[in-house]
């Protein structure tokens, strides 16, 4: 123990003292964060996507009275719609295209209004979660307000209600999705990175064969670079949660099966870097083995955009990356509060993580060839 | 009182593949002596350290370290509890201090020397706090002897400890060395050096394309094998060759210098007055002793430049 204590602690302190390290394990994820928030909260669009579906038809058509009150709703300027077929099935609708904010005009919406008893469902995400959904609520009663108005006259008694429903938050914000696929990337480059780089250089120097001819085993080895990366993934994770919740009023925080995919990813892809190490000789060439692992995966696991968007064969290349599993992992128990999910990926890359140990443990080279 | 061997070596042989590093290999190191395995790079110098501090397996032969055999796990684990290590071109932890890189090798052994009383051994007090990168390449193989020292090891080998250093460190290192010595560590020391093993050991073995040419105390293999003690008449030239030539059959002429072998006690005496009866002119005269350099050229024909043969 003392020996691992000591590999940690020497590691530690090199980490502190070299500047670019630092740079790279810490401000490089937070630049990526702050330029990819910046990005987004930039470029979107100041009009809100709004969903109608108008159940009301007659004869083919809009009923008068359901017509007049989708242009009142179209006239603001501020809500983009879109429309919803009549038939659709609206669960169905709201799940596969990540509706976050509608509005239902039932059947018989015209003869109602007429009854003066007429109700619209307005279905968001909660408010507390994304803020645009209290303006659009804001917005739509400031419509029904003066579609009452318009259509009985001065102190009206209520004609349209509005019943009010709250989603489940499939739709986060871009920042919401980015934070934990930014964890992974980080778990993901921290790992690889610092294992390569620590076996590359400390092979080089002449130190590992020093400490081969000490009592400290291989295994023992192994353990402390792979418990530093830990160490190291710990703190990049927490600047980056802390910067995401103190600039980007981030909701999404760590569960308990976050925290353990946290880990499993803490312990891969050092034993990925592990690995790699083995075929790699020099510190430039360390480098380039890096990037070459972490570059491609790092785009192809979904980090920064869902898999969805990708061609087919390379969402088929993303199955196969433990990358792909921990980001999906992280947001399923960060965002999606789905936690057989988050389950069973953590599982996944725990597994993959402790076959990583075991091959880097078994290849590593400690005596000389 | 009889001498203890703490390493022995049998008909020791190493391998890669077709190449054959070290082909039969034996000797003995005693407890308390320095003992210098000299020879060119490639001889198999670091093949033979390396193979006794269980970095590398033997292909054939027996080795043994403090009792234990190299090729025992077990042997190997007590083997590295024991011995102090410095291997080639070894650089520590550029970032950390050079208290701390004593630290942490110090913490892979269950016992040690204290880290304070070593810093004072290798004459560092004023740097402890400075950062291994900031050291000067004398200093950094201060701290790298230090380093090796952590665990008070009964042996300590040291892989070609003087390579790349500048003579006034390479020196520092020598009295770094010559102090272990006197403190009664065993010492065993590879250099392609051949005035370093000179100066430093108690014995020497001469290795060459992986077999041992010779073996003995420095003065035993220049006796043995270093040749004649030489007059060299600086910028004697022609003249001075002629007139030595009468006494001195063997005197040769070289590069304007003459060389005379010095076979007995009057030779000497009997060339100068020579040399000023017959008013030779000559810059300097210069009595050399032959050396280990003259040992490897007379066993082997050639010189070791740089650690390449020439």
């Amino acid at each position: 123990m003392k020996r691992i204590a000591a590999i940690i602690g020497g590691a530690l302190r090199t980490w502190f003292r070299s500047k670019s390290t630092l740079f790279w394990t810490l401000a490089f994820p937070i630049l990526l964060m702050l330029l990819f928030g910046a990005i987004f909260s930039v470029s979107e669009d100041p009009r809100f996507d709004f969903y109608v579906q108008n159940q009301d038809i007659v004869d083919g058509v809009p009923s008068p009275l359901s017509d007049t009150f989708v242009g009142m709703l179209n006239e603001t300027g501020v809500l983009n719609l879109k429309m919803i077929d009549p038939v659709e099935n609206t669960e169905d609708y709201i799940d596969e295209n990540g509706v976050e904010m509608m509005i239902q005009i039932p059947e018989g919406f015209h003869q109602s209004c007429i009854l003066q008893n007429a109700t619209v469902v307005l279905k968001t995400v909660p408010p507390e979660v994304d803020t645009s959904a209290a303006t659009v609520r804001g917005i739509v009663e400031q419509i029904v307000e003066i579609f009452n108005t318009i259509t009985t006259g001065q102190n009206p008694p209520k004609v349209v209600t509005v019943q009010l429903e709250s989603m489940g938050s499939e739709k986060y914000r871009f920042i919401d999705y980015f934070v934990p696929g930014l964890i992974g990337m980080t778990l993901m480059t921290t790992g690889i990175f610092g294992a390569v780089g620590w076996n590359t250089r400390n092979r080089e120097l002449g130190i590992l064969k020093k400490l081969a001819t000490t009592p400290l085993s291989k295994l023992e080895w192994i353990v402390g670079v792979v418990l530093f990366e830990l160490v190291m993934c710990a703190i990049s994770t927490g600047i980056i949660l802390a910067v995401g919740v103190l600039i980007f009023d981030l909701r999404v925080l760590p569960s308990i099966y976050s925290i353990l995919l946290i880990v499993a990813g803490a312990i891969t892809f050092p034993g990925m870097g592990m690995v790699i190490a083995r075929f790699v000789k020099e510190t430039d060439s360390a480098d380039a083995a890096a990037n070459a692992i972490t570059f491609p995966m790092m785009f192809l696991s979904g980090s920064f955009f869902p898999l969805e968007m990708m061609p087919e064969f390379l969402r088929e290349i993303a199955k196969v990356l433990p990358l792909t599993y921990l980001n999906n992992g992280l947001r399923d128990s960060m965002v999606y509060g789905n936690a057989q999910s988050a389950l069973t990926n953590t599982a996944i890359v725990l597994i993959v993580g402790i076959a990583f140990i075991i091959i880097g443990s078994l290849i590593t080279s400690w005596r000389q060839e | 009182m009889s001498k203890e061997a703490v390493i022995t070596v049998d008909s020791l042989v190493k391998k890669y593949k077709d190449v054959t590093a070290v082909n039969g290999v034996s000797f003995t190191v005693n407890r308390g002596e320095v003992f210098s395995f000299v020879g060119p790079n490639g001889a198999g110098k670091t093949t033979t350290v390396e193979i006794l501090v269980c970095l590398r397996d033997l292909t054939a032969g027996k080795a043994t370290v403090l009792g234990f055999d190299v090729s025992s796990r077990k042997g190997q684990q007590q083997i590295r509890k024991r011995v102090g290590v410095l291997p080639q071109d070894f650089n520590t932890f550029d970032l950390l201090t050079v208290k701390e890189n004593l630290n942490y090798y110090k913490k892979m052994y269950d016992i040690g020397l204290d880290i304070n009383k070593l810093i004072k051994l290798v004459n560092l007090e004023d740097k402890t706090k400075t950062l291994y990168k900031n050291l000067s390449g004398g200093l950094k193989k201060r701290v790298a002897i230090a380093i090796t020292l952590v665990n008070d090891p009964d042996i300590v080998f040291l892989d070609e400890p003087t390579t790349g250093l500048d003579p006034k460190a390479r020196r520092d290192v020598w009295d770094l060395i010559a102090g272990l010595r006197d403190q009664g560590k065993t010492i065993f020391l590879t250099t392609h050096y051949m005035d370093e093993a000179e100066v430093l050991s108690d014995r020497v073995v001469i290795i060459s394309y992986g077999k041992i040419i010779a073996d003995g105390t420095p003065n035993e293999l220049i006796l043995k094998h270093g040749g004649k003690t030489t007059l060299i008449v600086e910028d004697g030239g022609k003249e001075a060759h002629e007139v030595l030539k009468k006494s001195f059959p063997k005197a040769r002429l070289d590069n304007g210098d003459v060389l005379v072998p010095i076979h007995n006690k009057s030779d000497l005496p009997d060339a100068v007055m020579s040399l000023n009866e017959n008013k030779a002119k000559f810059a300097e005269l210069i009595v050399r002793r032959p050396n280990l350099e003259d040992v490897f050229l007379n066993l082997t024909g050639k010189k070791i430049v740089d650690g390449e043969l020439n």
